[in-house]
């Protein structure tokens, strides 16, 4: 393909000696003939050659740039305009096919033949020949102008409380919820379920509301208590119990992705990440004001009142997995940074402003300027690092750092009176040792000084004086080392002065375009923070915090929407918008936009506070529907969009192991504190590059904690929980798969975790129920299934292990155990009506 | 309230079959079944389960892929560790000429950046093979013979030269942590001719995992129905695949017929609830698959003759060569992707030879050199070659300059290496790209991993640019949300 000297035209066009006078297109369609000739014997060529095949050719226009005609190149792709025609030489086109920044074609850099060729070209405007040389298109008006159109999108509209429907069905409506609901269905000539049975309803509040079923004897004392006000008291007494944060907490940490670990190579652990989930886990129990919880996650160091607590909730921006050996640090500073703000903006706006990094939006009303005016906000964040100053901060309180200067002191002291103890006797068996090495013993440390005088000291001293010598060592080896200060998790800014932010090209860090200050979506209408200046010496920038004032604020017209629908979304398997991270043109339609809305203004009149929130969701009508079918509803709604009925639900991965704990009696309360290690089996443990790396034995009593409390390890994710579609830990986790497959009827067939649990079931069956068949088969069931079995179901249960006894010669204890075991695997214990 | 933007045709803004994932929702309710349905979701899976009440249908059927596939099924045999391009298909004379050399040349490795080094030269002679003339050195000499069958693709690039990203970028696409792998996806759009047995099969090195782990089979944003399951070659195949001890397969079955009669109890009155007979079917399957694996895996039953061309005659070759042939056994099945590690763990236990190559390579092509080629002959005999696409590399490939003062080991290379694809509708005898006269770094026809990603695709009969997964506010694609073409010399 090497070309022997220059195409005759070019050559021609080059002694011409000086580029022609610039007219106001100069390559456009009054480009002269000799021009046109120029594009078509030596140009085109090269474009078909390497080129058209992505740009243009074939229907495929990639990065949105179609080179076949000149209009194409002005209009340029995502990038912007592929030649610049008032200065050439700066064209992005230029850059490309000299690998300076982009590196087109990708699949090799042209010679320099067809190098200059295309310089030339474009220098002299790209002219095209005449068939495909129409004139450039006008300039858009403004191209990132967002219209008026964009800015009424629903979701972008200020909360407005909308006024309470009126019914026909009065008495259905025990709170304005039903209205909504019941509006709706009335509308479409459809009956609302009836209200499901109160074994029924127990069942689902307790796993709603704790992620765990309620025992036999509380069914019981509910089904028979016929005071008016049996269920409210039940909802306050599950919404006041601790594991409430559990379970709701643990809805948060699947929206910000939390993980202990790091992934990659290494996959090493976050330092005390477990605070964090501690963090989270309380403030849903002490019913923290939502805006307050959104204030101390952003923000949590630089607000005035500024606590351990805050600083704790400050972590959120350190959940993320980390490369600690990237290939490119400056690429992977960004990736950090768009990890952080991909997951801010979806967590708390249901914005996917992550989709505007290399581009505008392609679908949402989000310039790429957008999401570099966001990313400011951050900027100033110090990296994830091993280094503790990055990303840790002392969080001791007043009592435990004077606790700690004590023992501190207490520990000097000790010492001092030991090092005055011995100081004669060293003496003399310091006068054995030979300088310079005596002085330098003199002046080292008390574990130097007994390397080598240990041994002079047995040699030397009598048996009574040795006695003493070693009795100080013994006293000195004895003094409580004094524990660190606590240290949480945390965001970390090198001081007030935040580094400029620019858009990046492509989203690459190397190709940095226009400068941009923070400032918060352009469609949203919200004026850009003012900054005061920064106080000298302050330890941030101020930014996080106007971030944080602004998504906790009553006029976002996102936040207090994107959590009750969050809410809602937990309490019915589903949410009024079934996106919950997506409030954008691709997410979907609200099924009730006026119940979210009402819904919105009450919680945020009602301070923010969530069990109040919870209490008027579970209090309804809406709540306590059956989840039985009907043919005509069915017709007419097959996906129950307008709520004729509560959805049946799997259990989700946590809650199944949870309320298998807890039917078999093994399940350990215990709150908080570092996570603990479930067993994994070898054979999981043989897919690590390391078996058994990172992970660690917990005594038996710690395994049977919650599982909000195992340890998360993005590499090892204990396999109950990875088989019935634990939340992904990379990315943030809007909604939970409920999948169904064969490897998870092995698992709970044959597994070692299920033997386990269905030996501990016969084990707790036994204690309770005597020695009857009968006895114990209706007790597990109980247990199992939150209600009384039937007198069916019992004998069906004393069948089965008759069967096994008389045609398999199976123990009476074993047989049992399997029944037990079949006991866990029954439909009605992994779903919920 | 607008909703200008959201493209007609389409429910919500994507196909439906993408609403029902990002909803979450258990995708066999009966009402999305049904819209499914309509929709041709379940097309090209006819196969209806006698005892699935309720229209259950596994994710794991198959499905249509976009066009006419020339492979059904692929085996990724993945030299973890990244083997030497140089030292094995990459023939660079200039090298000999050079070594001991101290000389400039760009290198980005464990390391770090380099602009000069000590050539270090090939240490196995090179030949040309077969009809083709393709070169191999002699680490793998039964190897050479199938070179007539085999794709190379010289001209390999990589966005990063450490383990770490350049696996997750191997498998998922990308460099970060997170993404759905090549067998998600490739099962994601096709599903499994074979619902006994899993549709996406990992077997890993008996010295252990790779780097990251699971990370590598993992399913990332898509539904854990995705993932890999990890096969053994020894011992129980799937994890929990057999009941503990003492149970026996009659009281099994019996447990799981009084579950059922529990389980169809409970349904009676859910009639509706398709979710609850996809759980009662899917221990059917379950139950279906103790039988189905063990079979699948049971290689004592294979003539000798086969056994002793996979090398399982030979301590050294014995372990790869067990799982190529369950490779085989499995594709024969329907299994539609599996993946065979060959090397494990960290530095020696795989290609990453960065002490001595000699020692290193020696070892890793001694173990499979003989083993792959008895793949590709057995498939070839059974008419299934045509139909397997087999693939063969590292994550990257090595430097041709030592990384040491002293010593023939080799840093990692992501500017330039070399994979092999046989099999699956691919060319056989030709080699596309070219790194430099040094094995540095591609010039020639360069290609990215994504480029070798919708080559497998596209042969699979899936266009890279249209399977898709609505996840985080995009339609995410294996090869990137711009896409990527196939290497077209190769198909």
């Amino acid at each position: 393909m090497k070309r022997i000297g220059l195409p005759l035209v070019l050559a021609s066009l080059l002694s011409a000696g000086a580029v022609p006078a610039r007219a106001q297109d100069p390559g456009g369609p009054d480009a002269n003939a000799g021009q046109a000739d120029f594009f078509v014997e030596s140009v085109r060529p090269i474009l078909e050659r390497s080129c058209f095949r992505c740009h243009g050719g074939a229907g495929k226009t990639r990065g949105g740039l179609d080179l076949t005609t000149r209009a194409g190149v002005l209009k340029g792709g995502d990038l912007g305009p592929a030649i610049d025609v008032e200065e050439p030489s700066a064209s992005l086109l230029l850059e490309a096919i000299r690998y300076e920044g982009l590196e087109m074609p990708p699949t090799g850099k042209l010679d320099q033949a067809d190098l200059d060729i295309l310089t030339r070209w474009v220098e002299l405007g790209a002219p095209y020949d005449e068939e495909h040389s129409s004139p450039a298109p006008a300039p858009e008006e403004d191209d990132e102008a967002i219209s008026e159109e964009d800015r009424q999108f629903w979701s972008f509209q200020p909360v407005r409380r909308p006024e309470v429907p009126s019914v026909h069905r009065q008495d259905w409506v025990r709170d304005p919820i039903d209205a909504f609901i019941l509006r709706g269905l009335e509308e479409a000539g459809l009956e609302p379920a009836p209200e499901a049975s109160r074994e029924t309803l127990i069942r689902r509040l307790s796993s709603d509301l704790l992620g765990l079923p309620p025992t036999p004897e509380e069914v019981e004392a509910f089904v028979e208590n016929d005071s008016p006000l049996a269920y409210e008291e039940l909802v306050d007494r599950l919404l006041s119990s601790p594991h409430y944060g559990e379970r709701w907490g643990r809805h948060w940490l699947d929206v910000v992705r939390f993980a202990e670990t790091n992934s990659f190579e290494r996959d090493n652990d976050k330092p005390a990440a477990w605070r964090y989930r501690d963090y989270v886990i309380e403030s849903f129990n002490e019913d923290k004001p939502y805006d307050r919880f959104v204030r101390e996650q952003l923000a949590g160091d630089e607000l005035e009142d500024a606590s351990a607590e805050s600083i704790i909730a400050t972590g959120f921006y350190r959940l993320g997995a980390w490369d600690d050996e990237p290939t490119d640090r400056l690429q992977a500073r960004f990736d950090e940074l768009d990890d952080i703000i991909t997951t801010t903006a979806q967590a708390f706006l249901g914005l996917t402003i992550n989709c505007a990094r290399c581009h505008d939006h392609k679908i949402d009303p989000i310039p790429q300027r957008d999401y570099y005016r966001f990313l400011a906000f951050v900027a100033n964040l110090k990296p994830y690092s091993y280094d503790p100053s990055h990303i840790l901060t002392e969080i001791a309180s007043d009592e435990e750092r004077a606790e700690h200067d004590r023992l501190q002191q207490d520990r000097e002291r000790r010492e001092a009176e030991i090092n005055a103890a011995l100081a004669p006797i060293e003496a003399r068996l310091l006068e054995s040792v030979p300088e310079p090495r005596r002085s330098m013993l003199k002046e080292g440390t008390f574990e130097q000084r007994r390397h080598v005088l240990d041994g002079i000291a047995e040699r030397d001293l009598s048996p009574e004086e040795l006695s003493s010598y070693r009795e100080l060592i013994r006293q000195w080896q004895e003094i409580p080392p004094v524990p660190p200060l606590p240290t949480a998790l945390s965001a970390r800014e090198p001081g007030p002065e935040a580094p400029e932010t620019f858009v990046l090209i492509r989203g690459s860090a190397h190709a940095p375009g226009d400068p941009v200050s923070p400032g918060f979506p352009e469609v949203l209408g919200a004026p850009d923070p003012v900054f005061e200046t920064p106080t000298e010496g302050a330890a941030s920038s101020g930014r996080r915090r106007a971030l944080a004032d602004w998504i906790a604020s009553e006029e976002n017209p996102l936040t207090a929407r994107v959590m009750v629908n969050r809410v809602w979304h937990y309490h019915f398997g589903r949410g009024i918008v079934r996106t919950p991270n997506d409030f954008g043109f691709q997410g979907a339609m609200p099924t009730h936009p006026e119940l979210l809305d009402w819904l919105a203004a009450e919680f945020m009149a009602g301070g923010w506070r969530l069990k109040p929130l919870h209490k008027r969701i579970v209090m309804s009508s809406t709540y306590r529907m059956s989840s039985k079918g009907n043919p005509e509803a069915l017709a007419d709604d097959p996906t129950n969009d307008l709520l004729w009925r509560f959805d049946l639900r799997r259990l989700s991965a946590e809650e199944i192991r949870d309320a298998m704990l807890a039917v078999t009696g093994v399940l350990n309360p215990k709150m908080g504190g570092p996570g603990f290690y479930s067993r994994i089996p070898k054979a999981y443990l043989a897919g690590q590059s390391r078996p058994g790396a990172g992970w660690g034995d917990s005594p038996a009593e710690e395994r049977a904690r919650r599982s909000v409390y195992i340890h998360v390890k993005r590499s090892l994710v204990t396999p109950i929980l990875a088989s019935f579609d634990a939340a992904d830990t990379d990315f943030s986790c809007p909604v939970r798969f409920a999948t169904t497959q064969p490897t998870q009827a092995l698992s709970t067939l044959n597994g070692e975790l299920l033997h386990e649990q269905a030996a501990a079931l016969a084990d707790r069956v036994r204690q309770e129920a005597g020695p009857e068949s009968d006895d114990r088969v209706r007790r597990a069931l109980a247990l199992v299934l939150c209600r009384e079995p039937t007198a069916d179901e019992v004998a069906r249960g004393v069948g089965f292990m008759e069967a096994l006894r008389s045609e398999d010669g199976v123990e009476p204890d074993r047989a049992f155990e399997l029944f037990c075991l079949m006991a866990l695997n029954l439909n009605e214990f992994i779903y919920i009506d | 309230m607008t909703d200008h933007r959201r493209p007609k045709g389409s429910f919500c803004g994507r196909t439906r079959r993408e609403f029902v994932w990002q909803t979450g929702m258990g995708f066999t309710s009966l009402g999305l079944i049904d819209l499914l349905s309509r929709d041709g979701f379940f097309s090209g899976s006819a196969r209806a389960d006698g005892d699935a009440p309720g229209g259950y249908s596994n994710p794991m059927a198959p499905k249509a892929p976009h066009f006419e596939p020339k492979a059904k099924s692929v085996i990724f045999l993945f030299m973890y560790g990244g083997p030497s391009h140089v030292d094995t298909f990459d023939y660079k004379p200039d090298l000999l000429r050079y070594d001991g050399q101290t000389i400039a040349v760009k290198t980005k490795g464990r390391g770090g950046s380099k602009n000069e080094g000590r050539i270090v030269g090939p240490k196995w002679p090179f030949q040309q093979h077969g009809e083709s003339g393709q070169w191999v050195s002699s680490l793998f000499p039964h190897l050479a013979r199938h070179v007539d069958d085999i794709a190379f693709i010289k001209s390999m690039t990589a966005d990063s030269p450490l383990h770490g990203s350049a696996m997750l970028q191997m498998n998922s696409g990308r460099i970060l942590s997170g993404s759905p792998c090549l067998g998600s996806w490739v099962t994601y759009g096709l599903g499994s001719e074979n619902e006994d047995l899993p549709g996406f099969v990992v077997m890993l090195d008996p010295v252990g995992g790779p780097i990251s782990g699971a990370k590598n089979w993992s399913s990332g944003y898509m539904p854990s129905t995705y993932q890999g399951t990890i096969l053994r070659s020894q011992g129980e195949p799937i994890i929990d695949l057999s009941p503990p001890e003492g149970v026996s397969d009659a009281m099994q079955r019996r447990l799981i017929d009084t579950l059922n009669d529990y389980n169809a109890d409970h349904l009676a009155d859910r009639a509706d609830q398709s979710d609850l007979a996809a759980r009662i079917s899917s221990f059917e399957l379950a139950y279906k698959m103790q039988m189905a694996a063990p079979e699948a895996t049971a290689i004592d039953g294979e003539p000798e003759e086969t056994k002793r061309l996979y090398g399982l005659d030979d301590p050294k070759t014995e372990n790869f060569g067990r799982r190529c042939l369950l490779a085989r056994r499995l594709v024969e099945r329907g299994v539609r992707f599996v993946q065979i590690y060959a090397g494990g763990a960290h530095n020696d236990d795989n290609w990453d030879a960065h002490t001595d190559i000699e020692k290193n390579h020696n070892y890793h092509c001694g173990r499979t050199d003989k083993p792959i080629a008895g793949l590709l002959e057995d498939l070839k005999r059974r008419g299934l070659l045509d139909s397997t696409l087999i693939v063969w590399g590292g994550e990257f490939g090595r430097q041709p300059t030592a990384e040491y003062e002293k010593g023939t080991g080799r840093d990692h290379n992501s500017f330039g290496f070399t994979m092999w694809m046989a099999g699956g509708g691919v060319k056989g005898g030709v080699s596309v790209g070219e790194t430099d006269e040094l094995g540095s770094a591609a010039v020639v026809d360069r290609f990215h991993v994504k480029h070798l990603h919708a080559t497998i695709l596209t042969q699979l009969g899936l266009d890279p640019d249209r399977l898709s997964f609505f996840y985080g506010g995009l339609d995410q694609k294996l090869v990137g949300v711009e896409g990527a073409e196939p290497i077209r010399q190769l198909i």
